[in-house]
């Protein structure tokens, strides 16, 4: 147990935690602005912005000894007896300095500029800063570039943290970026014919403080303070990072990482960074559809429920067979609730896993603290970050379900090659994904190994294109639930946008088709409790009450709550630029 | 004073005096022996203790102190002799390199086996190819003499000493960014603690000193630390290189005990300043030291006194003259130019403070100057350095001292430079000093009246007084 004094007031660190200054006052409620500082990486203090004045009590006599200069609040441990004083007149002199330092070369283009609402020069311009300027001089203009196809630096901007540099060589370990030059004229830049090209690369960007890395896919489409942040999970692979989603006018602008030390860190990868264009993909199905005179026709949504409703049931009735694919980008309450639904028409009723989509090998960055970080005070380890080659976010809680009503796992496969030789009396198959699944003469097929074929789907596909009842359902934008990824951790991702015209969420097309008390929308939270009740795979969730666990819930063994397991967000990316930690 | 005896530069006038044979029939690798097969590490460790050898490099650190903070338990040491000399002005360790590299292989040997390092690199300067050279070929030499290699004279210690050319840059003296190139990276420092003894090049620890830190290592064995303390002034003992430069008719480097004053190195050594005319300022050791105006020429130039006069330290003990012709204002302009072109750029304070002073020197010396810049530098310089703890190395102190010196005692001379020095295309637009006034751009150069009162600050972000709603 460490109690250290900020600003007069004493507070008490539990055991075993180990802080700096920065993070043990923002524990606590202190702010102390930064720029260079980030916990993933190496402590190089180099903005200066963090300087504190330390010092320390003596536990006996409980004098209290200050260091007769400034320093660093990254580079100082909160240890017991430690002094922190951020607010006295030197401090808040020192910060104005800086401000005004960091201003001198700065192009006050924030009106043109992407960072600006989420940028810590502007934050702290307004908190810190001066709104005089005594640099009379001829101001340094250091060139625009493009650090790859994706990334452009206005080196103009830049205020030198150094962040994505030690991103480059501590995370990724691909050291691409560098800088080059000295002094005033210092640039950050690539070595010639090796872009900023890896897997990861679009985290510079996140992690630019101000707005000298610009992802160009996002470059002045629009202006951060129009989009809602959603809390999402990222349903490219099978990691399952958290991100935040941004949402204006009915399209998502981008995806960024959002913390989670269980899972992803402070990171996402570019490929999953890049998935949300699927969600305003045009060619989404735009309603959907009936066979009648062998061609789909758009039909009301009412009337297309309907009608797979009716026929199901009177198939059921017949006791006819029928099988159902369950897709692994289907959240874990829709593949409960679809499950249940057709177990519930026959219980001879077959459950297939739908594709999963398998691209390369996973490919792990193993981040290296001893490439930097001598002198190491934020006491973090950095952990190694995968990129799954399963391109799906739900296998494992898809299997789950499967297990819990089948006891097995039919792959898809199995049952294609079930249909082509006794077909089955109705089917219904499920997708969802980043890009069309059942695309070809091989799906095709599978519309001659059932006599009714239901698709719910996003996706204008071949196979669809052949069904009975085309289900309109939700991209991942647009519905809300758990998926389980690939350590078995259940991550809740909210709706970023509301659903097309023309479909609903898979959620209440179940609970509809199901014919479920109420018969109309169902709140995701309310078929999860249902489904812990009843799988056991799922007994985890029982214990759960109040709101999700902001990093999700591991279903195979507990978890203790980590001492210093608290919410990261740079201040400038917290809304009007202050942090809160909730616990 | 006329009883001194000069043992570093002992050499230097001898013909051949780079040879290996030279050097040993003039008593050379006696100390060597003497320490590796007599003595043991620690005691060596006591005995540059006991002497009070401070370092020469120029933060004037006691040297046995450094090398006791080594770890105790380390397995590995490494030694790193810091050659970067780029002080400007400064020229005392190219004449050790360069006329007697021996004594500096000896001195390695015998710190080396001091701090049970078994890897020595000698970091030179980029420019000093001829040192390199000499260096070099002493190396070859020693170790066909055995000197160097495995187990040096008998005692199981071996050594190896590589030369390392420097990257051409004054940050890489600084000794964690001498690291930082040895190890293949930009010369940047790093953040202290830890330092280098606890973990230094290749996370090691790691001695780094001086070239003439090293030099006095072998005298001291060789004589005693009582020989060592009855030279120099209290806290100060020893021998130490002075060089001269500048205004004065004669630029040399001479060796003498630490504590003669400016004057006697002009008068003495110099020939006096040139053209017969008089000194009006002086640099006591290294430009980053700052300036010593002509009333403080008798100050002694040793570690404790000169600080005394607002001076930053002995540095390097390189003297310049400045002499009664030349304006403070050029001496300041040169000055930051060097520092804006060296600085590293990795501290904000350093990286704009030293390009903000050079840009408004430009601009007061091309006759736009106000006498406000000399306040606005002057606040910058307080400001600057790890003296106020703003920056991670010296080089920002060394930026800073130059003008905060001259700000106290030149500062009459300065304003008087600004005022004849004027031209009116020179100033600041006016954009710019209303910016400076903090007057509203938007108000400027309009037809309404200036506000008479300074412009609020807004509060809080994303709260402006002037918008808000229903106030
Ligand atoms: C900007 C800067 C430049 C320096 N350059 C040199 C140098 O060229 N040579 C040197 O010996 N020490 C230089 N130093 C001092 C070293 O950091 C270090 O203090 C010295 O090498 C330690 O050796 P010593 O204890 O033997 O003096 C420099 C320091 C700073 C801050
Ligand atoms: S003080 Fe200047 S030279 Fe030293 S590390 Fe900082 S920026 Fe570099």
């Amino acid at each position: 147990m460490a109690t250290i004094i900020i600003n007069g007031t004493e507070y008490t660190l539990p055991e075993g935690e180990r802080l700096n200054a920065i993070q043990a006052a923002q524990r606590f409620g202190v702010e102390i602005p930064y720029y260079c500082w980030h916990p993933a990486l190496s402590v190089v203090a180099n903005c200066r912005m963090c300087e504190i004045q330390v010092g320390s009590k003596d536990p006996k006599t409980g004098e209290i000894k200050m260091i007769p200069k400034m320093v660093p609040g990254c580079q100082t441990p909160a240890k017991d007896g430690t002094v922190i004083v951020t607010d006295s007149p030197e401090v808040r002199s020192h910060q104005a300095m800086i401000m005004e330092y960091l201003l001198i070369n700065h192009p006050l283009d924030c009106p043109v500029c992407d960072q600006a609402g989420q940028c810590g020069l502007q934050d702290y311009s307004y908190r810190h800063g001066q709104a005089i300027h005594r640099f009379v001089e001829e101001r340094t203009v250091n060139p625009r570039k493009d650090v790859s196809d994706q990334i452009q630096l206005n080196m103009d901007r830049c205020i030198m943290c150094t962040r994505c540099v030690r991103f480059c060589r501590e995370i990724t370990r691909t050291n691409e970026l560098q800088v080059e030059r000295r002094g005033n004229h210092a640039e950050i830049t690539i070595f010639p014919d090796r872009p900023l090209d890896n897997p990861m690369a679009g985290n510079v960007v996140d992690l630019c403080p101000v707005g000298a890395l610009l992802d160009k896919d996002f470059l002045h489409k629009q202006r951060y303070w129009f989009n809602d942040q959603h809390s999402s999970v990222c349903t490219r692979c099978s990691t399952g990072c958290n991100i935040v989603a941004e949402e204006n006018r009915g399209q998502i602008w981008r995806l960024r990482a959002r913390y989670n030390p269980k899972v992803n860190d402070y990171w996402i990868c570019d490929e999953g960074r890049s998935s949300y264009k699927s969600a305003n993909d045009a060619n989404l199905l735009p309603a959907m559809y009936l066979r009648e005179g062998g061609q789909p026709r758009e039909a009301p949504v009412d009337r297309a429920l309907d009608t797979a409703r009716t026929r199901l049931k009177e198939i059921a009735r017949q006791g006819g067979t029928i099988a159902a694919v369950i897709s692994p980008f289907l959240t874990v309450e829709e593949a409960y609730l679809l499950a249940s639904y057709i177990k519930g028409l026959s219980g001879e009723a077959v459950l297939a896993l739908g594709p999963v989509p398998v691209v390369g090998e996973d490919q792990t960055f193993a981040p290296d603290q001893r490439q930097g970080r001598t002198g190491d005070t934020s006491f973090v380890v950095p952990r190694p970050f995968t990129i799954r080659a399963e391109k799906c976010p739900n296998r494992n809680g898809v299997e789950r379900i499967l297990k819990h009503f089948q006891g097995e796992v039919i792959p898809i496969d199995r049952l294609r090659e079930r249909a082509a030789s006794t077909p089955f009396d109705a089917l219904y198959i499920t997708g969802g994904g980043h890009e069309p699944a059942y695309e070809g003469q091989e799906w095709t097929k599978l519309r001659d190994g059932a006599k009714f074929l239901v698709v719910q789907d996003v996706w204008p596909t071949d196979l669809a294109g052949t069904a009975d009842v085309i289900l309109s359902s939700a991209t991942f934008a647009e519905k809300a639930g758990c998926y389980v990824n690939a350590t078995g951790r259940l991550q809740y991702a909210s709706a970023a946008l509301p659903p097309r015209d023309g479909s609903l969420p898979d959620l209440d097309i179940l609970a509809i088709l199901a014919e479920r008390p109420g018969g109309g929308p169902i709140s995701s939270r309310d078929v999860l409790s249902e489904l812990a009740g009843q799988v056991p795979a799922f007994a985890a969730v029982r214990s759960l009450d109040g709101p999700f666990p902001e990093f999700g819930l591991p279903l195979d063994g507990s978890e203790e709550p980590t001492p210093g397991m608290f919410r990261y967000v740079d201040p400038w990316h917290a809304p009007r630029g202050r942090v809160s930690l909730a616990t | 004073m006329a009883a001194f005896e000069p043992v570093l530069t002992r050499n230097f006038a001898v013909e051949n005096s780079q040879s290996l044979k030279v050097y040993e029939g003039r008593g050379g690798y006696q100390a060597a022996k003497k320490a590796l097969t007599t003595m043991s590490p620690d005691e060596l460790v006591q005995l540059v203790k006991d002497s009070e050898l401070r370092g020469r490099g120029g933060a004037g650190f006691p040297t046995g102190l450094k090398w006791s903070f080594l770890p105790k338990d380390r397995a590995e040491t490494f030694m790193c002799v810091n050659g970067d000399e780029s002080e400007p002005a400064t020229f005392n360790n190219r004449y050790l390199l360069e006329r007697d590299p021996h004594q500096m292989i000896e001195g390695i040997i015998i710190s080396c086996f001091a701090t049970r390092a078994s890897t020595a690199y000698l970091y030179n300067r980029f420019e000093y190819i001829a040192a390199t050279r000499v260096m070099e070929r002493a190396i070859a030499e020693a170790r066909a003499a055995g000197y160097l290699g495995k187990n040096i004279f008998g005692s199981g210690f071996d050594l190896e000493i590589y030369v390392h050319r420097g990257a051409g840059a004054y940050i890489c003296g600084e000794e964690t960014g001498l690291i930082e190139s040895l190890e293949g990276k930009r010369g940047w420092p790093r953040i202290k603690p830890p330092f280098p003894a606890v973990e230094g090049a290749f996370r090691k620890p790691t001695v780094v000193n001086n070239i003439e830190t090293l030099c006095c290592v072998p005298h001291i064995v060789e004589r005693g630390a009582d020989w060592f303390k009855s030279i120099g002034t209290p806290k100060s003992y020893g021998p130490k290189l002075y060089t001269i430069s500048g205004h004065v008719n004669k630029q040399v480097c001479v060796e003498l005990p630490l504590g003669v004053t400016t004057r006697q190195l002009i008068e003495e050594h110099a020939g006096g300043v040139w053209k017969g005319r008089k000194a009006k300022a002086a640099v006591p050791g290294g430009i980053s030291m700052g300036l010593l105006s002509a009333d403080e020429l008798d100050v002694p130039l040793d570690f404790e006194e000169i600080r005394k006069t607002g001076c930053l330290g002995l540095g390097t003990a390189a003297v310049t003259v400045i002499d009664d012709q030349t304006p403070i204002m050029d001496v300041l302009y040169n000055t930051c130019r060097f520092f804006a072109h060296e600085s590293c750029g990795q501290c904000t304070p350093c990286r704009e403070g030293t390009t903000w002073f050079y840009k408004t020197m430009k601009r007061i010396k091309a006759g736009g100057g106000r006498l406000e810049d000399l306040d606005v530098m002057e606040q910058l310089a307080k400001n600057l350095g790890i003296t106020p703890g703003t920056t991670i190395c010296g080089l920002a102190d060394g930026a800073a001292w130059p003008i905060k010196n001259a700000m106290t005692k030149f500062r009459p001379e300065l304003e008087e430079y600004i005022r004849s020095h004027q031209q009116a295309d020179k100033k600041p637009t006016a954009l710019q000093e209303a910016i400076f006034r903090g007057v509203s751009p938007s108000l400027f150069d309009s037809s309404l009246p200036e506000p008479s009162e300074p412009l609020p600050g807004p509060t809080a972000p994303g709260h402006n007084p002037r918008v808000s709603p229903g106030t």
